[in-house]
């Protein structure tokens, strides 16, 4: 592979993860100056600086892919729940706080061992992705390509715990423009967040089917037996996004006072559903009897 | 040097632990997981708090609810729920305890006999076992479901489906009923009051109807720890084993070690045969590690961790049987949805089944709302009207199989959560080699490698698929029977949930880990007390009733085989886990 095939490859991945347009397209969170490629002596210096940089950026985006995600589980009265062609009156994920809910979980709670977290991010550090579709969008200048390039190398290898948000994003965003090239461009940050509902539909079933590109791509990145762990990993994943944010959505997770383990107010699981009108309660005036008058069984 | 250490203090541990305790043995109970000492400071009814499987105090985890859950590794779309803590997984049961069908054990001679999964049947005959069923029943004790609306919407559908009631203990025929349940049924105002001021011990006994059996039974309010309606094991057997001299002639009461993770089982050779000596296990706390000998040792840590401990404790696994046969009732949900109200999800969560031998059996189900989210996402078939995924079986259901989720989902439950009625589908599952636990090639944790769960849910035998696809299509029938306007079946995807047989006992010491009295094969001294020593899936039923009622043989086996004791079931009378003398010790305790 040429050098110049290689850039191209490469501009493709990064724009497929999200993180060429939330860095630096329209509406991007990191100031094209940053990117100006320093002298090669001064190298050593700016790259620390940019990583800090970039840190918010991988974290923005990680939250507005998520978005996509929580109102696909549970639409709402919001942008999101809009651009996937699926508007609604009534309280949504947005309101019922399960972004949040998918980022402290998955951030601060899933015990992902880091030594395959570690892997999978630098899986996509390094993933070329080259399908030779052709990405509109943003142009950088190979220099300040390899300027963002190097600074998320830098910020996936470096020792600090990578929070888990960012490869599911990716993994999410990727497999968007997988299913729409023209997801790395539009509203939001994130591709994912840019596609229809039909589209985020497809997105998972090309993560949940039996012959996954995504799952062969980042398998490549390790030795058996944790190649077959990983693939494993994926699919489960794959169903877990799906069914944690549909949990979440209708839990009280966004209105619970945990020191004082009350609500703050009602939970919108429990308005959409009718659940306890009342709040919670001791008890219910349900009992109707036995069935047959029968209080009692034997042999 | 102990008599007895116990493994684990879930729905099978403290069952050996308060018979032996009975007998006036010394015994140790160490349960990896918390102790709910205090539910009304420790818990809430909440979903999220109590279920959230990676920070709720519902969870597979130690007592300090900021340090993360333990992973386990799944190699599929599934759910292995598994919790830690005094009372195990009957933490969030409902109380059912219905018995194994006889057709699962080896003196089965009705005309079906060939239907069950005859390669793998219970090493003694179903007459044996029904002095160990009714000895649990009396303990904890079992009676007949009361009814709400949930219930008689079920037996509504049951009635059109030309099947008889069952009024017996055993199952002998399909047929249909109130659960057989290990719920204290509602007296005083309880069930007949919503008002929480009314609801006070003891002016409210038993179930209250509260509806939040998954979220751990602390009702009624006031109750001694004894007297709550729900009679998971730290209601039941944990107060027992914890008591046992107030209430047994010889008892002495069990020492009880929570956030204490066995690591090892110790082994030696004597007069030539390989011998349990004792365990080791680290506090999660501290991470400070202790080990004390005993004379037995019992493993009751659940179907998955079993195996673990076993791999990582280099016991012999001479058939390689250890970790093999997993059962799960292979799990799958329809749900239905009403013009009317169903009562769902108040009352006990499910109060009402059907049982069809040799296929499986049905349960109704109540859940509340994330639940209920979580249950009809959790799909093998992709997302109605979008992708099978390969499958979305169609039948007396509406439309394909699949996801219920997003504005589907959102506009099933506007309607009302009350206009909705589940029915779990429950498999009669074959013991199969390959759906197993083994060492997971990832990372360690602190308390050494970890189990990986294997199912090869694409590929149960043909037995398996055509039992699911039966019961399915009776759901379907009984829920249009019962009148609901539509019909979703999810296709879950496998939701490990009754779990059984990972470490089994048989007829072969070809395919069995356990011989007839839950011993080890491979190492004496060794016992076996949960549910992954069940021979197999029991046909269908769920499993705590007969895992109990085994433990309980079990503990007559270890009294016998180890301490020269003689066996007390047949000619013995139990002391009900309700007692009064219990209630008392307990308040002195503190407890």
């Amino acid at each position: 592979m040429s050098n110049s095939t290689a850039a191209v490859g490469r501009r493709a991945f990064l724009a497929r993860l999200g993180l060429l347009g939330a860095a630096v397209g329209v509406g991007g969170l990191l100031p094209r100056s940053a990117l100006a490629p320093p002298a090669a002596a001064a190298q050593n210096d700016v790259l620390p600086g940019l990583v800090d940089l970039l840190r918010p950026v991988l974290a923005e985006l990680a939250r507005d892919t998520l978005n996509g995600l929580s109102v696909f589980a549970l639409p709402g009265p919001d942008p999101y729940s809009a651009a996937q062609g699926t508007p609604s009156d009534t309280p949504g994920a947005m309101e019922a706080g399960t972004t949040d809910f998918l980022i402290d979980a998955l951030d601060n709670f899933v015990p992902f061992p880091d030594q395959l977290a570690k892997p999978i991010g630098a899986a996509l550090a390094t993933g070329l992705a080259d399908t030779g579709i052709e990405l509109p969008g943003t142009e950088l200048l190979p220099a300040e390509l390899g300027t963002l390039d190097k600074a998320l190398r830098a910020l996936l290898e470096s020792d600090a715990t990578l929070p888990l948000s960012f490869p599911i994003a990716g993994m999410l965003n990727l497999l968007a423009t997988q299913v729409n090239p023209l997801a790395v461009n539009g509203a939001f940050l994130s591709p994912f967040a840019r596609l229809s509902y039909a589209e985020k539909a497809r997105a998972f079933q090309l993560l949940e089917g039996p012959d996954s590109d995504l799952v062969a791509l980042l398998d490549v990145r390790f030795p058996e037996p944790l190649k077959n762990s990983v693939s494993g990993l994926l699919k489960f994943v794959g169903g877990a996004l799906i069914e944690f944010a549909s949990f979440g959505s209708y839990t009280e997770y966004a209105v619970f006072d945990a020191r004082n383990k009350q609500l703050t107010a009602r939970p919108v699981g429990w308005e959409l559903t009718g659940y306890q009108p009342d709040g919670p309660v001791e008890g219910w005036d349900e009992f109707i009897g036995y069935y047959q008058g029968r209080t009692e069984v034997r042999d | 040097m102990r008599d007895v250490i116990i493994i684990g203090a879930g729905g099978g541990g403290p069952v050996v632990a308060k018979e032996l305790a009975a007998q006036g043995l010394d015994v140790l109970v160490l349960e990896a997981g918390p102790r709910h000492a205090k539910p009304r400071e420790q818990w809430t009814s909440f979903e999220n708090d109590a279920n959230n499987p990676l920070s709720g105090y519902f969870r597979l985890g130690p007592t300090d609810r900021s340090e993360p859950a333990w992973f386990r590794e799944w190699s599929q779309n599934s759910f292995v729920w598994q919790l830690s803590g005094v009372g195990g997984t009957t933490q969030h049961f409902y109380g059912n305890y219905p018995r194994a069908y006889p057709g699962v054990f080896n003196d089965y001679d009705k005309a079906d006999r060939n239907e069950y999964d005859v390669n793998h049947r219970f090493p003694f005959s179903y007459a044996e076992m029904v002095p160990y069923f009714e000895w649990v029943e009396a303990t904890a004790p079992v009676m007949t479901a009361a009814m709400g609306t949930k219930e008689a919407v079920f037996f509504r559908g049951c009635e059109t489906l030309g099947l008889p009631v069952q009024t017996t203990k055993t199952t002998l025929a399909p047929s249909y009923r109130p659960q057989e349940n290990a719920i204290l049924q509602p007296g005083g105002n309880a069930g007949r009051t919503s008002d929480r001021n009314l609801l006070n011990y003891p002016d409210a006994t038993g179930c209250t109807f509260c509806g939040y059996c998954f979220q751990g039974c602390m009702r009624p309010v006031g109750a001694p720890r004894n007297q709550f309606a729900k009679r998971s094991t730290d209601n039941s057997y944990v107060p027992m084993a914890l008591t046992a001299d107030v209430w047994a002639p010889a008892g002495r009461p069990v020492d009880l070690l929570t956030d204490a993770y066995v690591t090892r089982i110790h082994t030696e050779r004597r007069a030539g045969a390989l011998t349990a000596t004792g365990v080791t296990w680290r506090d999660n706390a501290s991470g400070e590690e202790r080990r004390e000998d005993a004379k037995v040792v019992v493993m009751a840590g659940g179907c998955t961790e079993n195996p673990r401990l076993w791999f990582n404790s280099g016991l012999p696994n001479p058939n390689d049987w250890v970790g093999r046969g997993y059962t799960d009732h292979f799990f799958d949900w329809v749900i239905g949805s009403f013009d009317e109200y169903t009562g769902n999800p108040k009352g006990v969560g499910s109060s009402a089944r059907l049982d069809f031998p040799p296929y499986g059996g049905l349960e109704n189900v109540g859940l509340p709302p994330a639940l209920n989210a979580f249950s009809t996402t959790l799909s093998d078939s992709g997302i109605r009207g979008q992708y099978g995924n390969g499958r979305g079986p169609t039948g007396p259901w509406d439309g394909p199989a699949g996801r219920v989720m997003g504005p589907e989902l959102k506009e099933l439950v506007a309607g009302g959560l009350d206009r909705l009625l589940s029915v779990l589908v429950i498999t009669d599952d074959d013991v199969e080699p390959d759906n197993r636990v083994v060492t997971s090639a990832l990372p360690a944790d602190e308390n050494g490698p970890i189990p990986k769960v294997t199912f090869q849910h694409r590929a149960r035998t043909a037995r398996t698929t055509r039992n699911r696809e039966f019961m399915a299509r009776k759901a379907a029938e009984l829920l249009r029977g019962a009148g609901a306007k539509k019909v979703f079946r999810i296709d879950w995807a496998p939701l490990i949930l009754h779990v059984q047989s990972s470490m089994r006992m048989g007829e072969s010491e070809r395919d069995s880990v356990l011989d007839s009295g839950a011993e080890a094969r491979a190492v004496r001294g060794l016992f076996i007390a949960d549910n992954s020593a069940l021979a197999n899936s029991l046909g269908g039923p769920n499993p705590t009733l007969t895992t109990q009622a085994l433990a309980t043989r079990t503990a007559e086996k270890i009294f016998e085989r180890y301490f020269g004791g003689d066996p007390w079931v047949r000619g013995g009378s139990p002391v009900v886990s309700t007692d009064p003398r219990i209630s008392a010790r307990l308040g002195e305790l503190g407890l």
